[in-house]
């Protein structure tokens, strides 16, 4: 009977202790907004943030590991292979991705494969190559798997453009509980909502997560200019003209040979 | 010093536009051609994207034009008649050409068309250019004299119906070969994002027999009116005129236009035109290459426009 009792608040007590959610993340941004003037070039926004654990979690020997992911606004994206006609190179072959993260970084404390397995990787969407990548209808195939090769090639080509990127190990511990990174955001990044996730891994499960989000924007002049150009076409076009005659004329009047 | 441009939506070095604006400018005031030809190519090789490169250049040849078109307006040396004529017909090329930029940007095949007709075009002037050029300086070795026009020559575009009388240019003749020139001038000229002169003025004088003094200010006229059209066309349906990236490239052009045409006056025009043609062919070759050439990367990314950012 005492054994049972000692079975039971055995189960009850491991019972309480099993769901790991005991874990809170606290993130603070550097930067809730980043504008885009004339001299931008780009920026860093560090992620900092600390792991709160209640008192009922006990202390585990295992450290944490932490993934900070940055996603940029959804884009539809041609992605066009080239072949060769009449001895011509030219564009044949496309695929159309739809909603596809126009930015996408990712900075982890740890390389990905050693932080998780490959299923939580995927169910979480973590990483470039576990990103679902839905196509076009037209297209025929719904997604496009990682081994696809117009999606490698799209991954690659936005990895030369800087706008994905990841760094293992990017994410530092300065003390046990607490984490930074800093994410490159470089100066082409398309303008719009970004999404800032961080996940906290033990053992490779997940414990927790948490959402936030930076706003990349044109200010003053850039702003105008853009919103002239798309919304008021004529009329820019109009002052354009305007603008390169009077250059023409001020230069004719400057350099005339009288 | 970086700048970021706002439509291209990438920063670039602005003394690096500037330098580039102000050699093509300078080319193009030694050779009395707008530049565009090779502005465009050197912007899209810097990183500018196609699409914005050809509608900035566009902007850019109104200003370069413009400058010079003042000159010789004070000269009097413009068939203004004549010069009406081309640009009513070159803004209905410059529709068209706008239409079929944007038709061919969605087919993904822009860039293709691009580089197809710079090699032909290129190719065919430079190699006319060349080829005149050459002889002239061997005549002008000789002794002899350079061949002149004479009054009474005629070609097969003299004998077509719907005569017009244009007597800056002490012309006579039929409107239909004047308005096919406007209107292809003006649509390659806003497909390509060039002002087409090295096109228009030989066409003016081998096929219409304008007057030489007559046709450099009359295809300066032509180039600002349809430029400009092109230029407010761009905007309105593609949307990618950089107005920055434009201006400065203008003001490097203008300036470096104004150096070109006084070295200009020191060099032999055979000698003048032999440079030009190597250097148009040596643009068309480079087009060439990259057409046929094994590229390194296979795949490109088009972002489709209407999109949500």
């Amino acid at each position: 009977m005492r054994r049972l009792a000692l079975l039971l608040s055995l189960a009850a007590l491991c019972l309480g202790l099993s769901p790991a959610r005991a874990e809170k993340l606290i993130v603070a941004l550097s930067a809730e907004e980043v504008r885009i003037t004339s001299n931008f070039t780009g920026t860093s926004i560090t992620v900092f943030g600390a792991i709160e654990r209640d008192a009922a979690t006990v202390s585990r020997a295992e450290f944490y590991d932490v993934v900070v992911a940055i996603k940029g606004p959804p884009e539809t994206v041609v992605t066009r292979q080239k072949a060769r006609f009449l001895g011509i190179w030219l564009n044949s072959a496309s695929r159309t991705f739809v909603n596809i993260p126009s930015f996408y970084a990712l900075n982890s404390s740890r390389p990905l494969s050693e932080v998780s397995t490959p299923q939580i990787l995927k169910r979480f969407q973590i990483g470039a190559d576990n990103l679902v990548f839905p196509v076009s209808a037209d297209d025929g195939a719904e997604t496009a798997n990682a081994d696809d090769e117009f999606r490698k090639a799209f991954v690659r080509l936005k990895q030369q453009d800087g706008l994905f990127r990841s760094e293992a190990y990017g994410v530092t511990f300065p003390g046990t509980e607490i984490f930074q990174t800093a994410m490159r955001i470089p100066a082409n990044v398309p303008v719009g909502r970004y999404v800032v996730t961080v996940y906290l891994f033990r053992d490779g499960a997940l414990l927790a997560t948490d959402q936030s989000e930076i706003r990349i924007a044109k200010m003053g002049f850039e702003q105008f200019t853009f919103d002239l150009a798309h919304n008021q076409g004529l009329l820019y076009g109009v002052l354009c003209v305007i603008l390169a005659i009077f250059t023409g004329w001020l230069a004719g009047v400057i350099f005339r040979k009288d | 010093m970086q700048i970021y441009l706002p439509i291209a939506e990438l920063p670039v070095n602005m003394f690096i536009i500037f330098g580039m604006g102000g050699a093509v400018g300078f080319l193009s005031g030694l050779f009395g051609v707008g530049g565009g030809f090779l502005l465009t190519p050197l912007l899209i090789f810097s990183g500018i994207p196609p699409a914005v490169a050809v509608a900035s250049t566009t902007a850019q040849v109104v200003a370069s034009s413009a400058s010079a078109a003042i000159t010789f307006w004070r000269r009097r040396m413009i068939d203004m008649k004549l010069a009406g004529v081309l640009v009513a017909s070159g803004v209905v090329g410059s529709s068209l050409g706008v239409g079929i930029f944007s038709l061919l940007r969605r087919w993904g095949q822009l860039d293709l068309v691009i580089a197809i007709c710079y090699v032909t075009f290129l190719g065919l002037v430079g190699g006319l250019m060349l080829t005149e050029s050459i002889r002239a300086m061997i005549n002008a070795r000789r002794g002899r004299p350079a061949p002149l026009r004479k009054p009474g020559q005629h070609n097969w575009a003299h004998g077509l119906p719907f005569k017009v009388r244009f007597q800056r240019s002490k012309l006579y003749i039929s409107v239909i070969p004047i308005i096919a020139i406007g209107v292809g001038i003006g649509a390659l000229g806003s497909l390509l994002g060039i002002g087409g002169g090295f096109i228009l003025v030989p066409a003016l004088i081998y096929l219409l027999r304008v007057p030489t003094n007559i046709v450099i200010g009359t295809s300066l006229i032509q180039m600002t009116g349809t430029m400009a059209v092109a230029t407010v066309l761009q905007s309105t349906s593609n949307h990618t005129v950089d107005g920055v990236l434009a201006l400065i490239l203008m003001v490097g052009g203008v300036i470096g236009a104004q150096f070109g045409t006084r070295v200009g006056a020191f060099v032999r025009g055979d000698q003048l035109r032999a440079m030009l043609a190597l250097l148009v062919l040596a643009v068309g070759a480079r087009f060439f290459v990259d057409l046929v050439h094994t590229p390194a990367e296979l795949f490109s990314l088009a972002t489709l426009t209407g999109d949500t950012r």
